[in-house]
């Protein structure tokens, strides 16, 4: 008699959409049998059984009777739109560390409030808004004798408008701002610890409440999404479970419709993690202000006027899975790429071990959400390469079938790996590597990249100075890449040969020698025209 | 369960958002604003729910030991505030206290001018807040993507016949004064301007082109700042940016509730509809295109085919969809359309 198969379902609810995939059991292995994804507000019910039907139609024998579908096990991770913070410090400067910790723990800032900045009428309305959720006065332990005086005025505003307020919004005081919690209810105040003087992505114990204080807030919150475990925070875990699995240094990076996360796991565990509303596919004040449409499209290849564009961009904040061929898949993209520059512009890592300037680098790239669903293989990586730029080389990835947030929900760090163990093959979708070099010079000899694969392939490209090339190498074939220069390069270390390990994948290898960080001419017209001669041949059919 | 995904391939298409059922409204206040209702109270649209202190400013005064007031505490221009005889401590202009501060310093937020703040909607006072006045609205909001202007209430006159048409300038003149407007599909800067000269209330839209909402905004903001204010003016956009038709449901009710009086409200946007205005359902395979081509045809949803390549090589779930005639050039066809472009006419 041989054992009934066993399936399950993933379910990642996102903001915009809901993502959904079939995992089975074949041979003692699990694998992915099918994926989808649909808009967020649908039930994922209709989602569920056209995957069960496709994969039934085709292999029937690998699924339970398909009937039961509806009782098969889930496997969910929900995201959630970030709540709303206010931010007050005594000075500019204790403003400007507290946002960092608030913005990346997940939270929207709606507000600042400083003395420099923000007079007593403007402050009490903002405290005031029956939309912010949290109040975060912050300052240094022990407050700086400069700011007492502006605290104390702070702190009387403060209480003064929270005491006006019927519902309990949460007030964390934060640093020296801890020892007035007398002029507050002692149920409404949380107290912390000061902010980084130097925020950074990495242990930081401020953000650590704030993250508490909102997943505590999600868990309070009904909804569809109330009971699941929170998908940004669940990818972090599974990018950790990844990375022992692997036994390699990881990142993934994440853009959603509302928040976007990057995490980067190292040896030691979680190297830097930060949850950004600024790294949602499109910027959260679009929809009112001008410059930050004109954001996402310095990154945009298509020819329109700048008002139409600023249109398109605000209906893709309004409706993110809409106009999702074309020139839509385009323009989803070059805001995906805004998202990245934005996530990569808040990203500092801490000092490594004695002092030692942190290492950026890493041996695989996971990109994941939402933003990255529509778009060609090739340029998904090339997106990558283009807005998280640092020497070296890369293996990068996709999260197509957005599994990695529902795993990462597992409460078991054994399950975790166990099924990311059995599933890796199948849901990262290999895009292939990326070696970014710099400092390579025009002249004469500007050096070679010789590829040989195991397969037997030997490939000699010549480098070309400040330009993207990408080099045919399919998925599952490893290869070597070695770099020559007379004069050298810089992968980190500089040096005249470099040898490092690449991978294949849907999008090659991309070989990468443009400036770090990517400068891109002001005018329109010409970075238009660059962003084109670099995109153009990744996109199949680019001229439909 | 069933398996198969065509049995109700509507279920696989995003729904319109629906009319909302008694709908919560809320009006915003500044820090020196004055309610006028209290919990409980019905009121009538149009009534006035607040006194708003226009020009605000921030004043203060050294109490010199007088007791402080409450923060909130409403101040009235002269009246002391704080105090007594020669110690009392007064304001020139009315608003409401702010806070004092450690050394003793009263701040005030004043306004120099006062004017009301009408209720776009009949309803019952849910909740009156420091920052926000909260109304259960009578009968049904139709939700909008965004409102730019004030909330406002007016009779309601469909300015143009089909949801795809565009209001002409020409065609708003002084008989829309008071009026809310059903502009179509767009409505333009001008076409804007002269609705507000005219004593228009409110414009109701399915989209508007950016550039166009900010010139209206930065108009709306110079009104507001003039000395002698005309009555709120409210543009409600219900689809998105750029010229998107009115979606089919919001159509059907707009044009049922014609010649009655209508609100809109900012917070959130809604068109505000009495009872007897209320939509028809609609059958769940009636579709609307909401994105690409064919924006803004409906029909019939057919069945969800599967994935197809997609221009620019991407791949993605397309629908066979029957559509309707759309106008002029655009017979009734069967077309494949990505689903995700797809919504249903009926939530």
């Amino acid at each position: 008699m041989t054992a009934r198969p066993i399936a399950f379902f993933t379910i990642d609810h996102g903001t915009a959409t809901t993502a959904a995939a079939i995992i089975g059991q074949l041979d003692g292995r699990f694998r992915l049998l099918a994926a989808g994804a649909q808009p967020a507000g649908i039930s994922a019910d209709g989602l569920l059984a056209g995957l069960v039907a496709e994969v039934a139609a085709i292999e029937p024998d690998v699924l339970p009777d398909p009937t039961t579908w509806s009782d098969w096990r889930r496997l969910e991770s929900a995201t959630h739109r970030p709540p709303r913070a206010l931010v007050a410090a005594a000075s500019e400067t204790g403003l400007g560390a507290a946002e960092a910790a608030v913005a990346a723990a997940g939270w929207r800032v709606v507000g600042r409030i400083s003395p420099e900045r923000t007079d007593a009428l403007a402050a009490t309305e903002r405290c005031l808004d029956p939309d912010v959720e949290l109040l975060v006065v912050a300052t240094a332990d022990p407050v700086p004798a400069e700011e007492r005086d502006a605290l104390a005025d702070l702190v009387a505003l403060v209480a003064a408008a929270l005491g006006r307020r019927d519902d309990e919004p949460t007030l964390v005081l934060a640093g020296g701002a801890a020892g007035v919690m007398q002029r507050f209810p002692a149920a409404r105040v949380v107290l912390g610890p000061a902010p980084l003087p130097h925020p950074h992505a990495g242990a930081d114990p401020l953000r650590d409440l704030l993250v508490a204080l909102d997943q505590a807030l999600i868990a309070g919150a009904g909804g569809p999404a109330a009971g699941f475990p929170d998908g940004r925070r669940a990818l972090v875990t599974a990018t950790a479970s990844l990375a022992a699995v692997l036994d390699r240094r990881v990142e993934l990076v994440d853009v959603g419709a509302t928040a976007g996360l990057r995490v980067l796991v190292g040896p030691g565990g979680v190297r830097g993690a930060i949850v950004s509303a600024e790294g949602a596919l499109t910027p959260p004040d679009v929809i009112e202000d001008d410059r930050r449409a004109d954001g996402v499209l310095q990154w945009s290849t298509i020819r329109a006027d700048a008002a139409s564009m600023r249109d398109r961009v605000r209906n893709l904040a309004i409706a993110p899975w809409r106009d999702a061929a074309g020139d839509g898949a385009r323009l989803r993209l070059a805001a995906a790429r805004a998202a990245l520059a934005r996530l990569d512009a808040a990203w500092r890592l801490p000092d490594d071990a004695e002092d030692r300037p942190a290492s950026y680098g890493t041996d695989l790239l996971v990109a994941s959400g939402g933003a990255f669903a529509v778009a060609p293989a090739p340029a998904v990586a090339l997106a990558l390469v283009d807005t998280l730029r640092r020497p070296g080389g890369m293996t990068l990835a996709h999260d197509h079938a957005r599994v990695l947030a529902p795993i990462g929900g597992l409460a078991d760090e054994a399950d975790r790996r166990r099924l990311l163990a059995d599933l890796l093959g199948d849901v990262l979708a290999p895009l292939g590597s990326a070696i970014v070099a710099a400092g390579l010079h025009a002249g004469r000899h500007r050096g070679t990249v010789r590829i040989t694969s195991e397969d037997g392939a030997d490939m000699r490209i010549e480098l070309v100075p400040g330009g993207v090339q990408l080099v045919d190498l399919p998925p599952g074939v490893a290869a070597t890449a070695e770099l020559t220069t007379r004069d050298g390069l810089w992968l980190g270390v500089r040096a005249h040969h470099f040898a490092l390990p690449v991978a294949g994948g849907l999008g090659g290898l991309v070989v990468d020698t443009r400036e770090i960080p990517l400068r891109l001419p002001e005018r329109p017209e010409r970075r238009r025209d660059l962003l084109d001669a670099w995109q153009r041949p990744l996109w199949a059919g680019a001229d439909t | 369960m069933p398996v198969s995904a065509g049995a109700d391939a509507g279920a696989r298409v995003v729904g319109a958002v629906g009319p909302v059922v008694e709908p919560r409204v809320r009006l915003r206040l500044g820090a020196g604003d004055v309610p006028l209702v209290a919990i409980g109270q019905r009121v009538a649209a149009g009534d006035p729910v607040a006194e708003r202190r226009r020009d605000g400013a921030v004043a203060w005064a050294r109490l010199g030991g007088s007791a402080a007031p409450e923060p909130g505490t409403a101040v009235e221009a002269g009246v002391p505030v704080a105090g007594r005889g020669r110690r009392a401590v007064r304001f020139a202009g009315s608003g409401r206290v702010l806070y004092t501060t450690p050394s003793g310093l009263l701040r005030v937020a004043v306004g120099r001018h006062a004017e009301q703040v009408g209720t776009p909607t009949a309803g019952v006072v849910e909740s009156v807040g420091p920052a926000a006045i909260v109304i259960r609205a009578d009968g049904i909001g139709l939700p909008g993507t965004l409102t730019a202007g004030e909330a406002t209430v007016g009779r309601l006159v469909v300015a143009v016949r089909r949801p795809d048409d565009e209001l002409p300038v020409a065609a708003v003149d002084v008989g829309a004064a008071g009026a809310i407007l059903v502009a179509g599909a767009r409505i333009d800067v001008e076409a804007l301007t002269r609705a507000r000269a005219m004593g228009v209330r409110g414009v109701i839209v399915g989209g508007v082109v950016g550039r166009d909402l900010r010139s209206f905004a930065a108009s709306e903001a110079r009104q507001r700042a003039a000395l002698h204010t005309s009555p709120p003016f409210a543009l409600l956009v219900l689809d998105g940016f750029g010229k998107r038709p009115i979606p089919p449901g919001a159509w059907a009710a707009l044009v049922a509730a014609e010649g009655r009086d209508v609100g809109i409200s900012a917070d959130p946007s809604f068109a505000l509809l009495d009872v007897a205005a209320a939509v028809a359902a609609e059958p769940r395979d009636r579709v609307r295109v909401a994105a690409g081509e064919g924006l803004g045809r409906i029909g019939r949803l057919l069945e969800v085919v599967g994935r197809r390549r997609l221009p620019a090589g991407v791949l993605g779930p397309v629908a066979r969809v029957a559509l309707e005639a759309g106008g002029p050039g655009q017979p009734p066809e069967e077309r494949l359309v990505p689903l995700a472009d797809l919504e249903r006419t009926g939530p």
